[in-house]
């Protein structure tokens, strides 16, 4: 167990590397859809894929800035397509983003069952950060519905089990 | 020093990043100006909550919506593809029947439009505050928000088709919302079941008023009614008019049902079932204009339709007057109980100034005593009847001849009045 959780050789250290278009265009797919699909799905789109970009980026690179860095951009993109405050989603994908690479660098990532619940457990952190910022540190009255937030949770750990694999195909093998 | 920075040097970038946040987040909470609405003129962009602040949103828009543009696009172009190229049957004749339904229509339309200036016309004149939609611009929705705490949609037109912040948008089944932030090319709708929107509406016929906004499931609901057992599910619900967006009576939605305002125990709120679908909006309709600005073939359908009222009315005068002159040729039965209207009395009894017609009293007039009186003179003797001589009337008594006989003085008569009958019409007084 503990083999499996811990990178001991030298395959799950090394920094993953991607094609550099891939870091422009993945996020921006991902921006894309996220507004598109609610339009198909209606109120059944309980998915965050900035955040889940996010946190897979930040998993492979194992660099807490890296992972910041494209959180808040990514957040504040999202926070640039709805009516409220920018930089609500930005701090949530931010801690998110560091987090993450912290947790890359200290367990392996590979396992399906252990990014289903990084994400899972990533998707609730986020929900519960944009909860707090709007209301504590905003002071709006927001209302939500904790049923959602923990179905979009599951949502990403869902999704994630597709998307993942196939960003790590089109990383760079040495 | 240097080996600080470098050992907490993610924590501090992240420090930093969260802080850079922080506070532009507390300055785009500091002021809110509403009454500085969000412009664009090309690339100048002067919004409601700050110039950086709605640059950024320009960005992601601009950066969003061609590939939702695209998506929508293509598969518009598939479902058209098919539509219009391969599943051609009966359009031929579905085409004739709509165009005849299409001209049909329009004179309709123009005869409304007539009528409808004539009730604005009438309801200028007793102050009433009405606005009517004169104007929408279609729009095609292409993206969301992507956030659930967010209902916010784009749609495919923007300034350069005359769109501006705070016009409403609707659809043929009920309002959506209004436009908030407007690009060149796209803009923000905010829906009516935002936690941030607001509209005014009234039940249709409790005649309660509220305000409209969404909730943390989506649903929207009018919050601001104190308790009322009147409120039931199934009432209409229809837009106010007074929030300067919405025209009045737009159809909002029917009351699903009422819960107890968690926060204000005597306050109430009613869950509203929109009656538009805004799951699934497609096409919308923007009003970009309340006043009266008729097109070119609004216009002409406009005259067409005063042409052919002007012609209805031609042919009714026409009709009337051959009426009127059929009835002067033939002999006409005349009401004995009538008033006579030609004693230069009004007929329906009133005066110029509307005060009721005092009937004169009626005075017999006096005639003027007879020189030499006969038997037809009034209250004189007759002659005849005096002398006996002459006279049909001859009594048996009177037949004694008189020797003597003084000639009788002419008594001038004295015919009494009649009384006057003030409160008797004329025609009553038969």
């Amino acid at each position: 167990m503990v083999d499996v959780l811990t990178p001991d050789y030298r395959r799950d250290l090394e920094i993953r590397r991607y094609p550099t278009y891939l870091y422009l265009l993945v996020p921006l797919a991902t921006l894309v859809l996220q507004a598109w699909l609610p339009r198909i799905l209606g109120r059944f789109a309980y998915m965050d894929l900035p955040l889940l970009v996010t946190v897979y980026f930040a998993l492979n690179r194992r660099s807490p800035i890296h992972g910041t860095l494209l959180g808040a951009l990514l957040g504040m993109a999202q926070d640039g397509l709805t009516q409220g405050a920018i930089g609500i989603h930005g701090i949530a994908n931010a801690v998110c983003g560091y987090l993450s690479a912290s947790i890359g660098i200290r367990i392996v990532v590979e396992n399906n069952i252990i990014r289903m619940l990084l994400n899972f457990m990533f998707t609730l952190l986020s929900s519960v950060l944009v909860i707090f910022v709007t209301r504590v540190l905003l002071g709006l009255h927001l209302q939500w519905n904790w049923l959602d937030e923990l179905l979009r949770a599951a949502g990403n750990a869902v999704i994630g089990l597709v998307l993942f694999p196939l960003l790590d195909r089109t990383q760079i093998r040495d | 020093m240097e080996s600080f920075f470098g050992r907490y040097r993610n924590l501090i970038v992240l420090l930093v990043i969260l802080l850079l946040q922080v506070i532009g987040l507390a300055v785009q909470v500091r002021k809110a100006s509403p009454s500085a609405p969000a412009t664009v003129v090309g690339f100048l962009h002067e919004p409601r909550d700050g110039t950086g602040v709605l640059l950024i949103r320009l960005w992601a828009a601009e950066m969003v919506t061609p590939f939702e543009r695209a998506i929508h696009g293509g598969g518009q172009g598939v479902d058209g593809l098919w539509n219009n190229y391969i599943d051609l049957r009966h359009t031929r004749d579905e085409n004739r029947e709509l165009k005849e339904t299409v001209d049909r229509l329009r004179l309709e339309q123009a005869m409304l439009h007539e009528d409808a200036l004539q009730g604005q016309r009438l309801q200028a004149l007793l102050d009433f505050q009405q606005k009517y939609i004169y104007k929408t611009t279609p729009a095609q929705v292409i993206g969301t928000s992507g956030s659930s705490l967010s209902r916010v949609v784009y749609v495919d037109k923007g300034s350069a088709e005359g769109l501006a912040p705070d016009m409403a948008v609707i659809t043929s089944d009920g309002i959506v919302g209004k436009v908030r932030d407007v690009f060149p090319h796209s803009a923000q709708v905010l829906m009516i079941n935002d936690q941030t929107s607001g509209a005014g509406v009234v039940l249709e016929t409790t005649r309660i008023r509220g305000i409209l906004r969404g909730n943390g499931a989506g649903q929207p609901q009018v919050i601001n009614i104190l308790a009322d057992a009147r409120i039931q599910p199934g009432e209409h619900v229809l837009t106010a008019g007074g929030d300067q967006i919405f025209p009045r009576g737009l159809p909002v939605g029917v009351v699903e049902r009422v819960d107890r305002d968690p926060e204000r125990g005597s306050f109430i709120v009613v869950i509203v079932k929109p009656a538009a679908s805004l799951q699934r909006l497609d096409e919308v309709l923007v009003i970009t204009s309340l006043d009266a600005h008729l097109s070119l073939q609004q216009q002409a359908d406009l005259e067409t339709s005063e042409e052919l009222k002007g012609a209805e009315v031609a042919a009714e005068a026409q009709r009337k007057k051959a009426a009127a002159e059929m009835a002067e040729r033939l002999p006409g039965l005349k009401d004995p109980n009538a008033p006579d209207a030609a004693d230069g009395r009004p007929a329906d009894g009133k005066n110029a100034d509307g005060t009721p017609v005092t009937p004169a009293p009626t005075v017999v007039p006096k005639p003027l005593p007879a020189k030499h009186s006969d038997r037809f003179s009034p209250g004189g003797v007759d002659p005849a009847t005096a002398t006996g001589t002459d006279g049909a009337a001859e009594t048996p008594g009177d037949s004694t001849p008189q020797t003597e006989s003084k000639p009788p003085t002419p008594k001038p008569a004295t015919p009494k009045p009649n009384p006057p009958k003030a409160d008797t019409p004329k025609g009553r007084a038969r």
